[in-house]
């Protein structure tokens, strides 16, 4: 039996990372995967998605935006297998770069499905049902979450898809129905739409990107609209219908019920950790109400030597927030300095088109906290970035505490806004204040001006409006 | 064939060590100049490398035992290696022949997060304290000295200050930061500050009901037996050198105060570039620069009472008395300490006073010294008598620095100050002479550019 100082269990963006940290720090490290090096992310996440975004930047701009820049077509041919087969090569590049970097770190890695048997002991069982038995003072849970889907809603992958055929299947669907308006189901919303698919998009409560500052929510919206993408907000889906020739989805509202036809279903609602087949209720590793495994600011779970990470964990379903979090358990687990993670803090960014960006706390959370806030707020539209790429919709809004200066969060919407967070975080982080960043020279012309501007509206001082 | 490992000599008079820690077990693999064991000798720990790779082969001599210098105590070699009998002695057949057991290393798993080390307490640099946490203290009147930090790299957080006044709140013993009668320009200077104010005065209803209660509150010592704590070769060692001194030099102590304005001032403006230097800069390298020059100035202080005259020293070895806390204290030798620049100078004191902290001072480090000064300001004393690192002639001891009310010119004024007190060897020095000494140290102070 192999022995390992540390073991981990999945190899995505927080368990391959973990086990680089670990190794570094001097700890004989091994990582088991079934399916995909780089997991999720790098295959069928966020590294293909961003590729088919930029095909469809490009294709938006020829279809829709030809005249505006001057590009005229007799017979526009945009073939979508094309830039499919571009996602797949990025994703390959990557998927190998992580191979390498275990190498590099001497890290074992095993292909198969993992098993915990004892508190320190796991089997792998590979693709041929070969089994290998490894020991392990220390075992990091890393193994990502799926797709839900709505109950009586049977997934099968050609009518009804998940994220998963979707990112993967080489034509679009003439028209979709997209459940859920969250990170996924805008990003495909973008994609399709770009490519003359007629996309509706249902969600269940008020807006788009429910989960973000209401003002964001509503920026897209409209933008949404302008594009030709229906948004059927307030709708919950009653029932999900195949067809000969695809899918009827009834939705409702307080008035009443309707009917959508389309060639594909795509089911983007949530996801639901994959704690289940580990053995962890064997071994007693606590898990919550939903599943996802508990765990403490060290990333310990209630087993001695048992640690968790990424979606597993349920925290915040993002790839960053798992690699930092394996980051920070590896350096537990050796005893090494390492910080702990305020998770209202992480950045976050969908790509849809226009771009959303955030951190901490939206404008409603800061006042139902209780504190009392200064709200700064700036337009791309005069922006003179912004306006020569032509994307002026969208804005940033800068949330801060009145008595110390604290910035709660920012909410940003626009053209590459998710390069333009870092500024911020690392203000939060370092506890600046909007007089920092205002005083902090951007230079001309750039979108990040805007964060200045954001800024100086903070400390009332606006100079460009 | 396999090298044998001997108590090293570790000073010119020192003539025995003892074991203090094995850091590596019997049959466990090591490389040549790794880390084997820990020898204490007189006052300072020293780490041990091994002479060779291979295994530890066999410990001769066990943990806490005290041999002499040249001893054999332990054998590397390869595994399974003999180690010749006339030489080592004590194995027997049998041990030789054991196989090295493979010992694992244990992975350390720490409970608690571990932000990095920081100290609470004056003698500490802040770091960066952020726009919100400043704002956050002028505010609320806290001393971020006090406060003891848990972001990266031990920053203060805002968290860390909002924790800190909590539990100072419930804390209901802890005396409020700042009195009222010191919080200026609010109010009529001419009304009793307790009627302007009374709300300042007012008892917490908690406090109110501990007086009704009980007006005084006994404290119970709890009846234990009591314990002996047997010497530690360092306890051994400063209670020789105390009483040798004591009952040799007679020992007379001279006070006096100096504004350290001068000082301040330039520290505040060179702190941050010695800092892009990784120079951290306290005011240790003042005080001993300003006593070189002391010393060149006043060379009988710079020397040793013998039989058939006093012995003036050339050479100006620095002593820097250091506190190892319940342990025990150690005076590490800054060598011709009149070769350093302010920058050099705070680079050896830095260097010194970490590694001594860390046990990591070498034998020869702690010998020589020709003037030693205590710093025990840094533990709030304001001015103190300590008493004469034999055989040197004089110690100073740097009291605390606190800004107080001086009068200048006929006003009054408020100023960094510090005591300096000199504690003498009356037979080579008189009261006079000692005190020109002395006042020379606060001219450089006072003087600093």
């Amino acid at each position: 039996m192999s022995e390992y100082d540390v073991v981990v269990v999945g190899a995505g963006p927080g368990g391959y990372v973990a086990a680089i940290r670990a190794s570094q720090l001097g700890l004989k490290t091994a990582i088991i995967e079934k399916q995909w090096l780089g997991g999720v992310c790098l295959n069928v996440g966020c590294i293909p998605s961003k590729s088919l975004l930029k095909n469809a930047d490009v294709a938006h701009t020829l279809r829709k935006r030809g005249k505006e820049f001057g590009f005229k077509f007799d017979n526009l041919e945009l073939d979508f297998s094309a830039a499919v087969k571009r996602s797949r090569q990025v994703s390959n590049r990557l998927v190998k770069g992580v191979g390498f970097l275990m190498k590099k770190n001497n890290i074992d890695v095993f292909m198969g499905t993992a098993k915990l048997t004892a508190k320190d002991k796991l089997v792998v069982t590979d693709e041929e049902g070969k089994t290998e038995a490894l020991s392990a003072k220390n075992i990091i849970l890393s193994t990502g979450a799926h797709s839900a889907s709505i109950p009586g809603v049977e997934v099968d992958g050609e009518k009804v898809v998940s994220y998963q055929e979707a990112i993967l299947q080489t034509h679009q669907p003439k028209s979709v129905v997209i459940i859920g308006a969250g990170a996924i189901g805008v990003e495909f919303a973008t994609v399709w739409n770009s490519y003359g698919t007629d996309v509706t998009i249902v969600e269940m409560l008020p807006r788009v990107v429910p989960l973000e500052d209401e003002e964001i929510g509503i920026e897209l919206g409209k933008a949404f609209n302008k594009q030709g993408i229906k948004t059927l907000t307030n709708h919950r889906v009653q029932k999900v219908e195949k067809t000969d020739d695809g899918v009827r989805v009834t939705v409702s509202n307080d008035s009443g019920e309707t009917v959508l036809e389309a060639e594909q279903a795509l089911m983007a609602i949530g996801f639901r950790p994959n704690s289940k087949g580990l053995g962890l209720e064997e071994i007693g590793v606590e898990l919550d109400g939903r599943g996802f495994v508990k765990i403490d600011d060290r990333m310990a779970t209630n087993v001695p030597g048992i640690w968790a990470i990424g979606d597993l964990t349920g925290k915040l379903l993002l790839a960053h927030v798992a690699s930092t979090q394996g980051i920070v358990c590896a350096e537990n687990i050796a005893g090494a300095e390492t910080v702990t993670l305020d998770y209202r803090m992480m950045p976050r960014a969908t790509y849809c088109h226009p771009q959303v960006a955030s951190f901490g706390l939206t404008e409603a959370q800061a006042k139902e906290e209780g504190y009392e806030i200064k709200v700064g707020r700036f337009p791309f539209q005069v922006n003179g970035k912004a306006l020569g790429l032509g994307e002026s919709p969208g804005f940033v809004k800068i949330i801060s505490d009145v008595k110390y200066g604290e910035i709660l969060g920012a909410h940003l919407i626009g053209p590459e806004v998710s390069e333009l967070l870092p500024e911020l975080t690392l203000a939060q982080n370092m506890e600046l204040t909007a007089a920092e960043i205002s005083r902090n020279v951007h230079a001309h012309p750039t979108l990040s001006e805007v964060l200045m501007e954001a800024a100086h509206d903070v400390e009332g001082h606006m100079i460009h409006m | 064939m396999a090298t044998k490992v001997v108590m090293p000599q570790l000073g010119e008079s020192v003539v025995e060590g003892t074991v203090m820690k094995w850091l590596r077990q019997e049959g466990e693999a090591i490389e040549e100049f790794d880390s084997l064991l820990e020898v204490e000798s007189a006052k300072v720990n020293t780490e041990i490398p091994s002479p060779a790779d291979g295994v530890l082969l066999k410990i001769l001599v066990p943990e806490g035992t005290t041999v002499n210098a040249g001893t054999i105590i332990a054998w590397v070699g390869e595994p399974g290696e003999v180690i010749p009998m006339e030489e080592s002695g004590e194995p027997s057949p049998q041990s030789m022949m054991e196989k090295p057991s493979k010992k694992e290393t244990e992975t350390t798993t720490s409970q608690d997060v571990r932000p990095a080390e920081q100290k609470v307490g004056r003698d500490r640099d802040l770091g960066f304290i952020s726009p919100v946490v400043a704002k956050l203290a002028r505010e609320k009147h806290v001393d971020l000295y006090q406060i003891n930090g848990t972001g990266q790299g031990g920053r203060i957080t805002k968290k860390d200050v909002l924790n800190f006044l909590e539990t100072k709140s419930q804390d209901s013993t802890t005396e409020p930061e700042v009195a009222a009668w010191e919080t200026p320009g609010e109010g009529d200077l001419f009304r009793p500050t307790e009627l302007q104010f009374p709300d300042r005065f007012k008892k917490s209803s908690q406090e109110e009901q501990k007086d009704k209660i009980s007006p005084q509150v006994l404290s119970h010592a709890a009846i234990k037996e009591d314990k002996l704590v047997p010497h530690s070769n360092m306890r051994r060692s400063i209670a020789a050198h105390m009483v040798k001194s004591v009952s040799t030099a007679p020992h007379v102590t001279t006070v006096m105060e100096a504004d350290l304005s001068a000082v301040v001032r330039h520290r505040a403006f060179y702190k941050e570039k010695y800092a892009q230097e990784n120079v951290r800069l306290t005011f240790t390298p003042y005080f001993m620069l300003a006593s070189v020059a002391a010393l060149k100035a006043y060379p009988m202080v710079n020397s040793s009472w013998q039989e058939d005259g006093i012995l003036l020293r050339k050479a100006i070895h620095m002593g820097m008395a250091t506190s190892l806390g319940e342990e025990g204290l150690i005076v590490p030798v800054i060598k011709h300490a009149d070769n350093y620049s302010l920058m050099g100078m705070a680079r050896v004191v830095n260097d010194l006073g970490d590694r001594a902290k860390n046990h990591q001072l070498k034998p020869d480090e702690v010998l020589g010294g020709t003037f030693t000064i205590t710093n025990h300001g840094t533990s709030g004393s304001l001015f103190a008598t300590p008493i004469i690192n034999q055989p040197q002639c004089a110690i100073l001891g740097v009291g605390i620095i606190k800004k107080r009310a001086v009068v200048i010119q006929d006003a009054i004024a408020i100023r960094p100050m510090v005591y300096l007190s000199l504690t003498f060897d009356h037979r080579i020095l008189d009261g006079a002479s000692a005190d020109g000494f002395l006042a020379e140290i606060v001219k450089n102070l006072e003087t600093w550019t």
